[in-house]
């Protein structure tokens, strides 16, 4: 039989793509959600089982990230083997894997092995609880090796959205998959946390290095003025509903539960305050510099972000400030990752730009 | 479409059924105690797991012998002479009756001291549970667990190279 792939006049139209590559955002988003409500019972409530709520949030959403990617890698091979024509607009050029037995779009390469490495660290982390038992560390090797598993998918999801960055669904998708990224990479840095501690925090210059290098990345994705603010914006939104959610769902599940809420509980929603309240002025900073070599506008953020972060803290903790030698070497070690993570995100964000089809074979 | 947006809410509802039943929380099982004397106050800290081994999480229980209706405190935690914790004593999140720590692990081996300073009727007092062993943690040692937890970032690390190579030469700023 000869199937055509034509528009009916009587049907709305959907660009191809957008589908798969949604359920895949969606499916980013709802670990997202996942991870923010985790962090808070723990801080709130506290009892952990590998089955309460906000765990099932974060393995449904690498679930349907993984499941999207791989009827994407299916489909898509299928009609490489039926000698088919594969449009390179859903999510990107194919390559060849395990030999040629799949034709892989790369975007949904990518974000199905980041949650085919979810599965892994899965059980990874199984293990590990049943040896050291539930305590509720982020930066233990398992939970840091699912971060990155669930990143590896991000990852995917920006590449995904950047093959059609030059219509109005891939503009959106990559201003949304980026501050996913971007606000979940707040969490997977505090691995940083097992280094061997130093004069300078390293949790902070490792935000400020990756935010950075997002920033520009998604900005130079983009290739319009004004894509880093629209980034931040959609990042400081994401910050916004997590400062009502997290807190909201914690005490929701915990009376459905019957669970009561921890003794001394601070009040704060932890996930959303690990996201730096000044991306907005490094954004701002980013677009005003932008005729600069890509290390100065990233110097300033990485400065801008690590001398804001212990304020952050003070603002919504209290506290003491930092001693003047630490603080002051946090944001030199700042500066210099700024640096690097501009130059980093700049050329990320042209090897995104590179994904897209030359427009002479694009069928939208 | 509506199939898709139903069968999502089925998925939702599904999980949301599987994680009720699943809430089965471990009651809080001491299985050894150690005393303290704090002033006035007679202590019994308990622990759910003995001996204790470092990075391994274990409920801990710490019950004054009339209760701790009008009583407040705070633990703090000092290993190798230097404090590693200083919080407000909270009821056991499982345990509501006594004061206590909910899974948690005590990071490095050697000799911990617990201090506690607690205010009730009878007047503010301190005690402390000194010498309490900590083994060495069970398991892989920890280089070995980071190294295989951060192989997706070097694979990461390998596809930016990979792309970084292939778009080179097409370099446009």
């Amino acid at each position: 039989m000869d199937i055509t792939a034509t528009t009916t006049p009587a049907t709305v139209a959907v660009p191809r793509g957008v589908v798969p590559a949604s359920l895949v955002l969606g499916g980013t988003l709802i670990s997202l959600i996942g991870l923010t409500w985790d962090i808070q019972w723990h801080s709130d409530v506290g009892p952990d089982t590998f089955f309460t709520l906000p765990h099932l949030f974060l393995y449904a959403g690498s679930a349907i990230s993984g499941l999207a990617s791989l009827v994407v890698v299916l489909m898509t091979t299928a009609d490489a083997k039926r000698g088919r024509p594969v449009d390179p607009i859903v999510g990107g050029r194919a390559v060849g894997v395990f030999g040629r037995t799949f034709a892989a779009p790369v975007g949904y390469l990518i974000s199905g092995i980041g949650a085919a490495l979810f599965l892994v660290y899965g059980l990874w982390d199984q293990w590990w609880h049943g040896l050291y038992g539930f305590d509720a560390v982020i930066a233990s090797p398992p939970h840091i090796g699912l971060l990155l598993s669930i990143s590896i998918t991000m990852v995917g999801t920006v590449m995904i959205f950047s093959v059609a960055s030059d219509q109005t669904w891939g503009t959106y998708g990559v201003v949304g998959s980026a501050a996913v990224l971007l606000a979940f990479s707040t969490v997977t840095v505090l691995g940083l946390q097992a280094m061997p501690r130093s004069i300078v925090n390293s949790v902070n210059v490792g935000t400020a290095f990756l935010m950075v290098m997002i920033l520009f990345m998604a900005a130079h994705a983009l290739n319009r003025r004004g894509g880093a603010i629209v980034v931040a914006v959609a990042v400081a939104a994401l910050q916004a509903v997590f400062w009502w959610f997290s807190p909201w769902a914690t005490e929701v599940y915990a009376d459905a539960t019957g669970l009561p809420l921890r003794d001394y509980t601070d009040g704060v929603p932890a996930l959303p305050n690990m996201i730096p309240m000044s991306l907005i002025i490094v954004a701002v900073a980013v677009e005003l510099l932008h005729k600069l070599p890509a290390w100065l506008p990233g110097a300033v953020g990485g400065v801008i972000v690590t001398a804001c972060a212990p304020l952050q803290r003070i603002l919504t903790y209290g506290g003491s400030f930092p001693s003047a030698d630490r603080y002051v070497a946090t944001i030199v070690a700042g500066a210099a990752f700024g640096a690097a993570a501009g130059m980093l995100g700049r050329r990320f964000g042209h090897m995104l730009r590179h994904l897209a089809p030359a427009k002479e074979g694009r069928h939208a | 479409m509506r199939k898709t947006l139903l069968g999502l809410l089925g998925t939702v509802a599904l999980l949301s059924g599987l994680a009720s039943p699943a809430l089965a929380f471990e009651p809080v099982n001491v299985v050894h105690t150690e005393k303290v004397q704090a002033g006035p106050y007679d202590l019994t800290v308990g622990f759910s797991t003995w001996p204790v081994k470092a990075m391994q999480s274990l409920d801990f229980t710490f019950a004054p012998e009339d209760g701790i209706a009008g009583k407040t405190g705070t633990l703090t935690m000092i290993w190798d002479g230097k404090e590693q914790d200083d919080d407000p004593l909270a009821r056991h999140p499982r345990k509501r009756d006594v004061w206590g720590l909910d899974i948690q692990a005590l990071p490095e081996p050697g000799t911990w001291t617990f201090r506690f300073d607690i205010n009730g009727p009878a007047g503010a007092a301190t005690g402390e549970l000194r010498n309490l062993q900590v083994m060495e943690q069970p398991g892989p040692p920890m280089g070995l667990s980071w190294a295989i937890s951060t192989l997706p970032l070097f694979g990461l690390i390998a596809l930016i190279v990979i792309a970084w190579r292939r778009t080179r030469t097409t370099v446009n700023p």
